[in-house]
Parts: C-alpha cells; sequence; structure tokens
C-alpha cells in the first residue's frame, strides 16, 4: 500500500470510528486553495495564531507538533521559569527566522491579547483546570495536556465552562488520534466484539505521591522563578526547589496522607479515556469497588466493567487496554501493534496497516476544529467522564472500599465521606 | 447532556451533604470515626506545631472536620500562608455554621484573602451571602468586586440575579466583565430550569451592555439557544457578520440547535456565502447527520467553487446516500487529484447498502475510466461481487486487473481463497504476481478458521516455486495458528536453504509461547548453526516477552542455557532472569554463575534477583552459598549531572545503601529518584565515590543505569 494510501486509509478509518457514534465528526483538513499563498505558505487570514502556557518538556513536543502545522503562527509564550522562556522564544525564533515570539510571566497578559486565537497548555496538572476555564473566558481555544482535572468538580466545571464560552477544547489525550487505538475502540464499541462485557484500563501505579509543604529554602528572583505564579491554584507553602517538578506537583486525585500525587490519574487520563472512548463516551460508571489482588473493578450502568488492573498484559508497550465482548476481544498498547482474538476483527486489514505513530493528527485534529467549530476527539465532555471515572476509582482506593456515583447528582450515593472529595478549594485569587 | 445542569446540583449538593449522611449506617460510622479523628486534629490547630503540620491538618479536616472545626479554620482566614488551606476544609465542611465563618470574615478581611474567602462562598453557594456579595460588588478594589459579581452567579437566585442585572449598566468599566459572567451564569441556570424567556431577556441585557466581546459571545450564544426556533433570525445574522469570530459562534451554535427547522436555515446560507465560508458552514451542517438538508450538500458538491466542493464531497462520506452516488463517481475521476482523492475517500465511506448494488449493477456497463474505480469500490466496501471479479481478471488492462485483485483479498471467502492461491502459485500475467501475493495475504489474514485457510496454504507449498515458497511462508507466519506453526518448522529442517533462512526467520519473531517447543527443537536440530542461534534467540524472546509461571519460564531460561554455547545468548537469558525475579530465577542464575565466562553477568543477575525478591524471601543463604557475604557499604561521595552542574545526592544513595553492593533507588528513573533533573536536556552520569568492606572504590553510570557498585581491587 503507498503511503499517500495509507494516510488517506487512516485519516478515513478515523473519520469513521467518530461517525460510528454520531457524536462527534473528524473534520477534514480545510485549507482552502485561496488561502494558499504562492509561496505555498498559508495566508495570514487563515493561520491560526497560538500562544504557549507553561512549555516544559512534554510542552516542547507538543509545540514541536504545532510548528509542523503550515498553517500555525507561534507568537508568544508564557512560563514562570525564565529558562523555558527564553528556551521556547529559541525554538520559536528559530523557525520564522526572526526576533518576534514575546514573552510572559503571567499567563494573563498573553491571554489578553487580541491577536491570539488558541493556547497550548502544557503547565503542570495543578494549573490545567484553572488555566483552560481563565483561557475560555478570554476567548481562546485551547490544547491542554492531561490530566486535565484535579478532582470531580472541575471535571463538571470545565465541561460546562466549554460550552458556555462556546470555545474548542482539547484534552492532550493524543491516543484518541492513534490509528490502532482508535480501531480497537471501533471494534468494542461498534459491536463487533459482541455485546461489551469488560473494558480494561493500565493506570501503573496506582497510588499517590507526596507534594506537600517542604521546608522553606531562599526564594529565587521573581524573573527567575515566579514561585507565587507556580503555586497557582495550589494552597500556598514556602518555596523549596524539590517543589518545581511541575510534572507532578499537585496532580490531583491523591488524598490526605499521600496526596495531590496522580494515583490512577497520571495513565488513567490516557487508558481509561480510550475505555470510555471503547463503550461509546458514556457517562462514567456507577459503582467502583475496593481494590483487590491487584485491580480495581468499577462497573457502568449497563454492567460493564471497567477494570484498573496492573498485571496480565500482553507485552504491547506502554498504555496498553483491552477490550472484551461476549464474541471477541482485542488489545493494544503504545507499541502500536494490536493482538486479537481472531484475525477476522481485521476485516482484511493487517496490523501494521493500521499502526503507525503519526501524532500530529491530534493537534491537527485541534486546529482543524477550531477552524470549523466541530468537537475535536479530546472534547470537553469526553475529557469530563474520562475524568470523573479516574477520581472516582481514587477516591475508593482512598477509602479502601465501594463507592456509588450518581450521575445525575454527580454526587456519590448515601456516601459523604466520598462526597467532600469531590471538589477543593483553589488559592485566592484563582477560580473556575 | 446532563452534565450541563448537574453542575449546578453538584454544588447544591456539597451543602446539602450533612442531611444525605445520616441516611446510612456507614455514614453513621464515618460520622463517628471521624468526630475522634477531628479532635486530634483540632489539637493540632490549636498548638505550636509548624504551619506546614497546620496545613495538612487543615486538608485532614476537610474530610473529618464538623462545625466544631470551623471557628478553629476561619481563625486562619487572615493568615496569609494558610488561608487558603483553611479554605479547603470550610469549602468542604457541610452547614452553616461554616456559611456563617465565611460571611464573617468576608466583613472584615481585605486584598487577596477577601477574593479567596468570597470565592468560596460562591462555590458554597450561600444564599444567604447575596446582601453582603451585593456590597462587596461596590468594593473599589476591582478583584474583590469581581470576585462577588462571579460568586453572585454561582448562587444565580432571584436576588443574586436582580443584583447582578441592575449592576451591569453601573458597574465600573475593571468589574462589568464579572458582572457579565454572573448574568450569564444566572441565565443559563434559568435556561437549564425551563425558565428561557427570562434567560433570554437576561442575555439581551448582556449583549447589548459595554463589555468584552467574549462576554458577548457567551451572551449571544445563551440568546439563540433559549429562544429555540425564534432565535434562528439572529444566528443568521451571525452567519452574515464581518467579524469571524461571530462568524465562528454561529458555526458552533448551530451543532448544538435542537430539531431540523435551522438545517433549512443552514442550507439558505450555504447557497449565499463566500466559498471560503461556504466550506465551512458545510462542515456544520454535516455535523447535524439526523436532519442535514443533503440536497443542499449534494449540490456544492457537483460545482462551484474547488473548496467548497472539497468540503462538500467530504461530507458526503458522513451524511450521503444512494442518490450521491453518481455525483461522487463522476468527482472521482475528474483530473483534480484533491477533488478525486476525496470523492473516492466519501464513496468508501458512503452509508446505505443500496450504495452495494448501484456499483455491482454499473460494472457491466462502465466504460474504461470507472471500471477499475468500480472495482476499487467493491473491495474497499467489501461487497460480495466475486463472479464480477472473476471477470476482470481476464481483462487486458492490467490496472484493472490489478484493481479486482485487490478486492478478491478483501472480499473471497475461505471457499473461494483457491482463486488468489492459484493467482499466486500460477499467474496468468506474471507482472500481475506482486499485486496477487498481497491480495492473497490480505485475504489470509482476516479469516475466520485460520487452521483452515493455513492448511490450504500448506497444501499450495507444495506446487509453489521456490521463491513463492517463500511468499507462502509469510503468509502463514502472519495467519498464525498451529498448522502453520507445525509447516514453518518443517521448512526450517526442510533441503532447501532458502526455505530455511525465511522459515527460520519468521519463527524467530513468532508472537506466541506456542512456538516455544518448535523453537527448541530447531535451536538443536536446524540444519545450520545459524539457523540454530536464531532460533534459540526466538526461543529466550518469548521466555522474556510472555506471561508465563516462574516455574516455567526459569524452566525455559534452563533448557536455553543447556543448549546455548556462546555468551551473547547466555547473557540474553540473565537478562530474562533478572526482569522477571523469582526464587526459581536466583536459583538459575547462582547456578549460571559456575558457568566459565559467565560469572560476573551472572553475578549481577544474582544482586538484582536477590534484590529484587529480598523484601519477600530470605535470600541470605543461598547468596553466602554461592559466595556473595553481606558487604559493607559505605557512600563516602555522590553526584549526579553534567559539566559543571553537579547535584550532590550522598544523602539519598546513603539512605538506600544495604548489605549488598546493589542500591535500588525508590524509581529507576534518576531524576526522580533525586528529586528534579539538574540539568534538563543534557546527558547526566551519576559518580559514586564508595567504600565496600572498608576498601575504597569509584564508579561512573549511565544515566537510569542499574546501580551495582564493583568490589575494589
Amino acid at each position: 500500500m503507498s503511503e499517500t494510501r495509507k494516510q488517506l486509509h487512516r485519516r478515513r478509518f478515523l473519520k469513521s470510528a467518530l461517525t460510528a457514534t454520531g457524536a462527534a465528526v473528524m473534520a477534514p483538513t480545510i485549507i482552502p486553495s485561496s488561502a494558499l499563498g504562492r509561496d505555498g505558505a498559508v495566508a495570514p487570514s487563515e493561520r491560526v495564531v497560538i500562544g504557549g502556557i507553561g512549555i516544559g518538556r512534554r510542552g516542547t513536543y507538543d509545540l514541536s507538533c504545532f510548528l509542523e502545522q503550515p498553517d500555525v503562527q507561534f507568537v508568544a509564550v508564557c512560563d514562570v521559569k525564565e529558562a523555558r522562556r527564553t528556551a521556547v522564544k529559541k525554538i520559536a525564533d528559530t523557525q520564522y527566522g526572526n526576533q518576534n515570539c514575546a514573552t510572559y510571566r503571567d499567563f494573563r497578559e498573553l491571554l489578553d491579547r487580541s491577536d491570539i486565537d488558541g493556547v497550548l497548555i502544557a503547565t503542570g496538572p495543578n494549573w490545567h483546570a484553572t488555566a483552560a476555564m481563565t483561557a475560555a473566558k478570554a476567548g481562546k481555544d485551547m490544547y491542554c495536556e492531561k490530566p486535565v482535572t484535579k478532582n470531580i468538580s472541575q471535571s463538571l466545571i470545565l465541561a460546562e465552562t466549554m460550552r458556555r464560552t462556546g470555545r474548542v477544547f482539547q484534552a492532550g489525550t493524543q491516543r484518541r488520534n492513534l490509528p490502532h487505538f482508535a480501531f480497537a475502540c471501533e471494534l468494542a464499541r461498534t459491536g463487533k466484539l459482541g455485546k461489551l462485557t469488560k473494558v480494561y484500563a493500565h493506570p501503573m501505579g496506582m497510588q499517590a505521591l507526596m507534594s506537600g509543604w517542604l521546608p522553606a529554602e531562599p526564594e529565587p528572583d521573581q524573573e527567575v522563578v515566579d514561585w507565587n505564579m507556580y503555586l497557582g491554584p495550589a494552597a500556598w507553602r514556602p518555596f523549596n526547589p524539590k517543589l518545581l517538578d511541575g510534572f507532578n506537583f499537585e496532580k490531583g486525585g491523591g488524598f490526605v496522607g499521600a496526596f495531590n500525587g496522580g494515583g490512577v490519574l497520571e495513565w488513567g487520563s490516557h487508558c481509561v479515556d480510550l475505555c470510555q472512548w471503547a463503550v461509546g463516551d458514556c457517562l462514567p460508571p456507577v459503582e467502583y469497588n475496593a481494590p483487590k489482588d491487584g485491580q480495581l473493578v468499577a462497573r457502568y450502568e449497563n454492567g460493564t466493567e471497567l477494570i484498573f488492573r496492573e498485571t496480565g498484559w500482553i507485552p504491547l508497550g506502554s498504555c496498553p487496554v483491552r477490550f472484551e465482548g461476549e464474541s471477541g476481544w482485542v488489545e493494544a498498547g503504545d507499541s502500536g501493534k494490536l493482538v486479537l482474538s481472531s484475525p477476522a476483527l481485521l476485516a482484511g486489514r493487517t496490523v501494521e496497516e493500521i499502526g503507525g505513530y503519526p501524532a500530529t493528527f491530534h493537534v491537527r485534529d485541534f486546529l482543524d476544529c477550531v477552524k470549523t467549530r466541530s468537537q475535536p476527539k479530546g472534547n470537553a465532555d469526553a475529557a469530563c467522564n474520562a475524568h470523573i471515572a479516574c477520581h472516582a476509582a481514587n477516591i475508593a482506593l482512598h477509602l479502601g472500599r465501594q463507592v456509588k456515583y450518581d450521575n445525575v447528582t454527580h454526587e456519590f450515593i448515601d456516601d459523604e465521606a466520598a462526597n467532600r472529595l469531590r471538589s477543593e478549594a483553589l488559592r485566592e485569587p484563582w477560580r473556575l | 447532556m446532563q452534565i450541563n445542569r448537574s453542575v449546578t446540583r453538584f454544588v447544591v449538593s456539597l451543602v446539602a451533604i450533612a442531611a444525605m449522611a445520616t441516611a446510612s449506617v456507614r455514614a453513621a460510622e464515618d460520622q463517628k470515626a471521624s468526630a475522634e479523628k477531628e479532635k486530634e486534629l483540632l489539637a493540632i490547630l490549636r498548638s505550636d506545631s509548624p504551619k506546614a503540620e497546620k496545613a495538612i491538618t487543615c486538608k485532614l479536616l476537610a474530610i473529618h472536620g464538623s462545625s466544631e472545626s470551623v471557628s478553629d479554620l476561619a481563625e486562619l482566614l487572615a493568615d496569609e500562608q494558610l488561608s487558603s488551606w483553611a479554605r479547603i476544609a470550610l469549602e468542604a465542611i457541610p452547614g452553616s455554621v461554616a456559611d456563617e465563618a465565611l460571611r464573617k470574615a468576608a466583613a472584615s478581611l481585605e486584598g487577596l484573602l477577601l477574593v479567596g474567602t468570597i470565592n468560596s462562598i460562591g462555590v458554597r453557594q450561600d444564599a444567604n451571602a447575596v446582601d453582603l456579595l451585593a456590597t462587596r460588588m461596590k468594593d473599589s478594589d476591582a478583584e474583590v468586586a469581581s470576585a462577588a459579581a462571579v460568586a453572585l452567579g454561582r448562587i444565580g437566585n432571584e436576588s443574586a440575579t436582580t443584583t447582578l442585572r441592575d449592576s451591569l449598566a453601573t458597574a465600573p468599566v475593571k468589574v462589568r466583565s464579572a458582572v457579565a459572567e454572573g448574568c450569564v451564569l444566572c441565565a443559563e441556570r434559568l435556561h437549564a430550569a425551563g425558565k428561557s424567556d427570562e434567560a433570554a431577556e437576561i442575555y439581551d441585557e448582556v449583549r447589548k451592555a459595554e463589555v468584552p466581546q467574549q462576554r458577548i459571545i457567551e451572551a449571544t450564544r445563551g440568546a439563540i439557544l433559549a429562544r429555540n426556533e425564534e432565535g434562528i433570525p439572529l444566528l443568521q445574522e451571525l452567519f452574515h457578520s464581518s467579524d469571524k469570530k461571530m462568524f465562528q459562534l454561529a458555526l458552533g451554535t448551530v451543532r448544538e440547535f435542537p430539531g431540523g427547522t435551522v438545517d433549512k436555515a443552514l442550507a439558505t446560507e450555504l447557497a449565499s456565502a463566500t466559498p471560503d465560508r461556504a466550506a465551512l458552514i458545510i462542515q456544520a451542517m454535516a455535523d447535524r447527520p439526523e436532519t442535514v438538508v443533503l440536497a443542499a450538500v449534494l449540490q456544492a458538491a457537483s460545482d462551484g467553487p474547488k473548496e467548497v466542493r472539497l468540503s462538500a464531497l467530504n461530507a458526503l462520506g458522513r451524511v450521503g446516500d444512494a442518490t450521491c452516488l453518481s455525483t461522487l463517481l463522476d468527482a472521482a475521476i475528474e483530473a483534480d487529484t484533491d477533488l478525486s482523492l476525496a470523492a473516492k475517500a466519501s464513496l468508501a465511506e458512503l452509508p446505505s447498502e443500496k450504495v452495494d448494488a448501484q456499483i455491482v449493477a454499473l460494472l457491466p456497463k462502465a466504460d474504461a475510466k470507472s471500471y477499475p474505480l468500480l472495482i476499487e469500490l467493491v473491495g474497499q466496501r467489501r461487497i460480495d461481487a466475486v463472479p464480477e471479479l472473476l471477470g476482470a481478471l481476464d481483462h487486458s488492462d492490467d490496472k484493472v486487473r490489478s484493481a479486482a485483485l485487490a478486492a478478491l483479498g478483501e472480499t473471497v471467502s475461505l471457499k473461494r481463497l483457491s482463486i488468489l492461491v492459484s493467482q499466486v502459485v500460477a499467474p496468468k500475467h506474471p507482472e500481475d504476481a506482486a499485486v496477487a501475493q498481497q491480495a492473497l495475504k490480505a485475504a489470509s489474514v482476516r479469516m475466520p478458521d485460520r487452521e483452515a485457510c493455513a492448511a490450504e496454504l500448506a497444501v499450495a507449498l507444495d506446487r509453489a516455486s521456490g521463491a513463492t515458497k517463500s511468499t507462502l511462508l509469510e503468509i502463514l507466519s502472519d495467519v498464525g495458528g498451529t498448522k502453520a506453526l507445525t509447516t514453518l518448522g518443517a521448512a526450517a529442517k526442510s533441503a532447501d536453504p532458502e526455505l530455511q533462512d525465511t522459515a527460520s526467520r519468521l519463527l524467530g519473531k513468532w508472537n506466541g509461547v506456542d512456538a516455544a517447543p518448535v523453537l527448541l527443537d530447531l535451536a538443536k536440530t536446524a540444519p545450520a548453526e545459524k539457523y540454530q542461534v536464531r532460533a534459540l534467540r526466538g526461543y529466550i524472546g518469548l521466555a522474556r516477552k510472555f506471561t508465563m509461571s516462574d516455574p516455567d519460564r526459569a524452566e525455559m531460561c534452563q533448557k536455553a542455557l543447556d543448549i546455548s554455547r556462546q555468551p551473547a545468548e547466555q547473557k540474553l537469558v540473565l537478562d530474562v532472569l533478572a526482569l522477571h525475579p523469582s526464587a526459581e530465577a536466583l536459583t538459575l542464575a547462582i547456578s549460571a554463575m559456575q558457568t566459565p565466562g559467565l560469572k560476573q553477568d551472572a553475578t549481577q543477575a544474582t544482586l538484582v534477583i536477590a534484590q529484587k525478591i529480598g523484601g519477600k524471601v530470605d535470600v541470605s543463604e543461598q547468596l553466602a552459598k554461592a559466595g556473595l557475604d553481606k558487604v559493607k557499604v559505605e557512600i563516602v561521595k555522590a553526584e549526579y549531572g553534567a559539566g559543571s552542574t553537579q547535584k550532590d545526592v550522598t544523602a539519598v544513595l546513603r539512605k538506600h545503601v544495604g548489605d549488598l553492593p546493589l542500591i535500588a533507588l525508590t524509581s529507576s528513573n534518576y531524576n526522580t529518584s533525586f528529586g528534579g533533573d539538574p540539568v534538563p536536556g543534557n546527558v547526566k552520569r551519576l559518580r559514586v565515590q564508595y567504600r565496600l568492606n572498608g576498601k575504597a572504590g569509584e564508579a561512573s553510570f549511565a544515566e537510569n543505569d542499574l546501580i551495582i557498585l564493583p568490589m575494589p581491587k
């Protein structure tokens, strides 16, 4: 199969994978020819002007995916760390051969710019939801890294805010745009495995980490590290360089004793998200049992089980998922491979043909939706449901017992202890 | 969507938790346990404990606290360092006492601490705070006033709504955006509750106010949706707006719009829109598959500006039906590649079984240009039309024959697989051989009964020529299963060197433990040593990759060691043992220490295994017998970094020192274990000065390497 045909096949497949739900549709790459200049560059009126907020290691990778797109103009970066502002400016300026990338320490100044259409939010998870909702209220679309929220309340308000403000939101759940995962989810969702009975996620480390209050150390100059802005919505604590690892700081999902360290959230926001897609992006499970023998079993309203487990996986790379129906099963992982109960499920395709890792699809999906105003695959409703499943599982883990969740009231049923863990106050002046 | 309305319910429910808590026995038990815990926590809060401890205590009180804790927590609201921690608890503790405490604090605090307190009042939706917030909305501090406005929006009762509406025109410019946000929140709540007329009034007020454009966008969206079909004229206004953001709002809002009337309006807009906007309107139309006006999309696909046609052709793949077939077929054979590809993609996806029947019916009368396209579609859509495809195999045009072979690959059943086998083993047209092989592979790997499929391919092997035999073996490897495995095993031991090579290579990458006996046999008896090594490596790979019991894995490793003649394979086995540590693996690794030339690697594997399982099993006796007595480890100095930037990690290493010359950190990632990356983006090393049983040594490790300290000489 030629490369062109493969690409066409994959895009077509991804599209059909979505239309099967009727919920969201992948928009095509529509860059009208009239928008193209003679040199092939995209005319200014058709460019999507992007700013970056908190561009560390992962953000730099995301940024590279944005910079590959001909219709992206990256014009500004905000970071609380001077070293990161300088490094990202250098990347952007090198890309464009100028010195035009503006730098900011406070992302609100970047959001004030009327020329910026959308933002890439790749801060630590502590900031994700707050920054996303601030950006939405400032009229920006956004690609926001995961985990997107720190608790159930944030997940609900995120979905509501994106809808109210009419913004395009794409969570950094890029596996939704990887063909082999999309294929596996489509098999599950469209009944090709028979009635779906179990979906499995690998949260990889179902325990939380500490990021509490460490001894004070001399605070750097605000220009070097703006500690106040780094803390952002997290409760106050003195400066300590060990907390500067934004990736793990106040990630959410962990609780007292070993709080704010992620639990199932770090990887769950990917693999549980895929399970959610496999079950048709329905509302999250209604029952979460106490962990037992290295796994936690949750149950959807229709009886399908969502199983968080650490072991028992076919070696297919990180972030494996497995979907089991009454007549077949499929397992997929980051290696790009699929293992199926029967080759018939491939319907004439080969695993090699389906696989591959075109990670820029997810960014492209976002940019297309910025233009068409359609819903990208990692939209706020999908992210909300997947994150609630992770948060509720974390609460069951923390309490060490079963919790039951009501998807209408968004309360745990007759369970004050669990209900108190649905939300957490933000440090002043931040609000959602 | 349920989420929309439930946000409100969710916040309300936080306040109502106390009543709910008495509903179950568990709740009562929880309360009892929490009451005990609360006493302990309050004692800390009232003591001279460091602030760090009080901060964590606040967080614990969010779980265990009751009204009893409120006054102590409220005292912290004026503390710049602990206020945010105190509010974590105060937002979570149910009951009016916490509300009263927050209101009281909001009456006296200033600046950011006041902002935070007001935010918490908003989260708790304290209806009794409306008067206080109304006053605070007039505060000279714009941040305070804005927080009060949004909190009123979150409360959203009648008096809060009235207060916000009354302030919309008069609030200072800096506060007006927040007042508008509050108004929109109130309107959303009213609309969700079915009071759409009142909601529309509020949205209109915001639209007319001098507020930032984003607030107007939110209000305009609401104004359209709250009016239902009566909102369509306003929606159409947006489609005509010269403001790109308003046009975008129209595109987004129309996707949320209920009913089918708006689809007719969209079709009207499409007819008069500029090409760039028309292309986007079509995408919005296609996102409403239940009610789309298909004729309008079809017309747009037929002729007109290229960008509009491209968008429409794409949309037809999602929302089209049999009536769209001829338009798409015509476009698919146009000279313009973009249009042709878009049409082909949609033809492959076009819903409806009628389409399949029409495509087959068109085949006999197709002209030279459309014949290969139709055949290609038979394959892509997996239409059962084998007789028609067979006829095409004799066509003089090689493009037609290729398309027919590919389509057969996508559609033949097991009963007709022989058609493709024949095309591979004895092709009528030699130039079609490669396509035929690809088609046979495509057909074979999708056969539900892979054993029957493999049997047919195995039979074909006997009558195939040399190169074709290899191709069939490749296909068998893709099919998998018992028959394929035994056929490959036999081929690997055949007299034909080419088959030996192909079969042993394919078996070496077989993805299942069922290949273990075949590979082990080949490792001993393959006709050439290089194939024995290949088979052995494949065998070891199975032990490494697949889930199995510890004894089974150890047995495989033992067998592999027994027949390994080269250190390279022996080391691979040791890697497997270290990767899957167990008591059995330890025994085997210790035993391997006796193998000449393997002592160092086996010792290292032994240490790694012992370290990993040491917490569960007493391994000291086994280690002592192996001559690996306990050793006194002292870390003199350890640094991690690159160039002149070195981080002192001596203390971290000392913390993990045991009685073996192996240091297992909390994470295999050095950056995680050492509290962050000292030099991001640079290649780092860990340098360690140490003493083992008093003897000084020094070692250097690449990032994330296993830390095994060599015995100093």
